[in-house]
């Protein structure tokens, strides 16, 4: 290959900064991986060489790993100085390839998914062009049968299979041949039955890179387990960010769907959260054996971010809705003030319910006031009668008022009138003549009225005779 | 599909609301890089479907949303011109200065489709600048603080002091020993430009740290 590529190389990581990762680098180059990962080592060297610009450089290493008499494969981005060690501790080095280039001391694995997140988004139909690894027997879904792949349960995720050495061409292959040893035996398994998961494997080829991409020190990180799941949904993302602006509309709500018990299911447009469902079935069983350290270990912790997240990605539908929920509140509010005043605090407070709802009826009073009626006479009458009415102020708050409005009604339906007064809710309320503890109490009841006939029993029915 | 225009009631407060997020995300992660705080204090939490720093430490986070809580009613009155996250060393000069300018187009409709998956793509992209700005600057001396400065248009912030958007915690006006920097020398980290906000981020650091 040409020396152009040094120069471009150089490009990259002295001039604009970057992080040059071999992926990012295959998919601008458009070369296959294991070329650019040849590239970034000869630059390395050449730079070493030259001694001129101090660089730093990450590398994937990946091995038999024995941890208290469990062997497991394990893969993981070491930075430079920690090498030595990491190599040291592996049992059997199946593959050592630098993983990135760049100017600055990384602190921590973050930036390296960055990096990657955009190109591969980018090329998402083809990310996977340049990879070494793959499967024959893999073909990608035609559209109708992907959609119907998204509504079926998720299925768990075989593990990452090894990676291409270096300047070696490694089947893919070589991952189902091998004996296998702890996970990987049981993720064996499920790769064979996996086969006829179809939408998995258009992802495998995506997931395999994904996975290779598996980052972090060495030196154990907190959560082994969802470490290794975390990397699973590297590539969920960019299909999720895609079904999202396929379907906006749509994937907010689903996004909506909020605050289960798997808060990072809430991300995937669709149900494509194999991985979680895995981390459940699959933890008890290996626990230990799994040594894959990877980006996002903390996905547990990310409840919080992820749902701010959706809050933001939501269009102004949701904050509508939100606008309303606030609108609501403003009246739930002024109306314990109100009460307040004149309530004694034990009584409780019926407006926290739904202000919308009719409350119990406040009508059942023992005394009437305004009307004597004559028991037995059938008469039709006008009585006035409390009804709320709800409309928005100028300000766009939505107001209750209670106030009278004439009714008729027939005598022998209802014995019972309340002498009261509209009451404002802002405003608290004023009382009539007769106070009574029990009518101030019902007088402060939340908008709707009265039905004529009968007896509700109200809440504050245990109030009534005093 | 809907077409916001600044007029809509939820238009300024959407891009605040975003703004407000990044910048959070923002600061902890200057923290971060810039080890203003032992990096044991932060965890690492996602944002913009990327692994982000963030800082676990009570009063450290609640000092920070309530910086933005007071910062996001002049971001959406399009108020705020620059926010600036200072640097400070033990003697309460300024070190380096992270400033984020912003500006939103004043009058504009736009479709909201692919539009916050774009800002999103951008602000991954702000993110990650500033994961390896560490690369073009000098390490800071040790015990430094820092402090978020907020420069306005116009008169804005007598507005702020007239009304305390939060009990106890008022904002005032800056020293000039707080915002002026000996020989400052300009890094320019990222710039992105969309539909709803333009913002620049720069770098003013001090030639002499210690």
């Amino acid at each position: 290959m040409d020396e152009l590529y040094l120069d471009n190389i150089d490009e990259y990581v002295n001039d604009h900064n970057k992080i040059v990762t071999y992926k990012w680098l295959s998919l601008t180059l458009g070369v296959h991986v294991n070329t650019a990962k040849q590239m970034l080592f000869h630059y390395l060297d050449h730079k070493r060489k030259e001694s001129s610009a101090q660089l730093h450089a990450t590398y994937l290493v990946s091995g038999k790993f024995v941890d208290k008499g469990q062997a497991s494969h394990k893969v993981s981005v070491v930075r430079e100085d920690k090498l030595e060690d990491v190599k040291a501790k592996m049992s059997l080095i199946v593959s050592v390839h630098v993983y990135s280039v760049q100017k600055a001391l990384l602190k921590d694995s973050g930036p390296l998914y960055s990096v990657d997140y955009d190109a591969v988004k980018d090329n998402f139909q083809n990310c996977s062009k340049y990879s070494a690894i793959s499967c024959s027997s893999a073909q990608p879904l035609s559209p109708l049968e992907q959609t119907r792949e998204i509504q079926r349960a998720p299925t768990p995720e075989p593990v990452a299979k090894r990676p291409a050495q270096n300047g070696e061409a490694a089947p893919a292959s070589k991952a189902s041949t091998k004996p296998p040893k702890g996970i990987m035996g049981m993720f064996a398994n499920k790769t064979t039955s996996k086969n006829q998961d179809k939408e998995v494997k258009s992802e495998e080829k995506e997931e395999a890179p994904a996975v290779v991409a598996s980052k972090s020190k060495p030196a154990a990180k907190a959560n082994p387990m969802s470490n290794f799941f975390g990397s699973q949904t590297a590539k969920k993302p960019d299909k999720a960010v895609k079904e999202e602006e396929a379907a906006a509309q749509s994937t907010c709500g689903a996004e909506l769907r909020p605050q289960s018990s798997q808060p990072e299911e809430k991300q995937k447009a669709a149900s494509q959260s194999p991985p979680k469902d895995v981390k459940k079935d699959v933890k008890k069983d290996v626990k230990k054996d799994v040594k894959k350290d990877l980006k996002k270990d903390a996905k547990k912790d990310v409840k919080k971010d992820s749902r701010s997240k959706t809050k933001r990605i939501e269009d102004s539908d949701s904050e509508e809705e939100k606008m309303e929920k606030k609108k609501r509140r403003r009246i739930k509010k002024p109306e314990p003030d109100s009460s307040d005043e004149d309530v004694i605090p034990d009584s409780p407070q019926p407006m926290e319910t739904e202000e919308m709802s009719p409350p119990p009826k406040p009508e059942v009073e023992a005394v009437s006031h305004s009307r004597p009626s004559l028991p037995g006479t059938k008469i039709r009458k006008r009585r006035r009668v409390l009804k709320s009415q709800i409309f928005l102020d100028d300000e766009g708050c939505m107001v209750t008022e209670k106030g009278y409005e004439s009714e008729s009604y027939s005598e022998a339906e209802d014995d019972f009138q309340a002498g009261k007064q509209p009451a404002k809710n802002p405003v608290p309320a004023k009382l009539p003549a007769p106070s009574r503890e029990d009518q101030k109490k019902s007088q402060k009841k939340a908008s709707a009225n009265a039905n004529k006939g009968s007896k509700q029993a109200s809440i504050m029915g245990f109030f009534q005779k005093k | 599909m809907t077409t916001l225009t600044r007029q809509d009631i939820n238009f300024g407060q959407v891009v605040a609301d975003i703004l407000c997020e990044f910048l959070e995300v923002a600061i902890h992660l200057i923290l971060y890089v810039r080890e203003v705080y032992p990096s044991g204090i932060f965890q690492k939490r996602k944002k913009y479907n990327v692994p982000v720093q963030m800082s676990c430490h009570p009063e450290l986070n609640q000092y920070i949303q309530d910086t933005l809580h007071c910062v996001k009613p002049l971001i959406e009155k399009n108020d705020a011109e620059k926010v600036v996250v200072v640097i400070m060393d033990k003697e309460h000069h300024p070190v380096e200065r992270f400033v984020f300018e912003i500006s939103q187009p004043t009058l504009l409709s736009i479709s909201s489709d692919t539009l916050l998956s774009h800002v999103e793509q951008l602000l991954r992209a702000f993110i990650l600048k500033i994961s390896v700005c560490d690369a073009v600057l000098n390490s800071n001396p040790p015990g430094c603080s820092f402090t978020v400065l907020v420069h306005t248009r116009d008169a804005a912030t007598r507005n702020m002091e007239k009304v305390q958007v939060i009990k106890d915690f008022p904002w005032i006006v800056a020293d000039e020993q707080e915002v002026h920097m000996q020989e400052p020398r300009l890094i320019p980290l990222k710039t992105m430009t969309s539909d709803i906000v333009k913002m620049q981020l720069y770098v003013e650091e001090r030639a002499q740290k210690t």
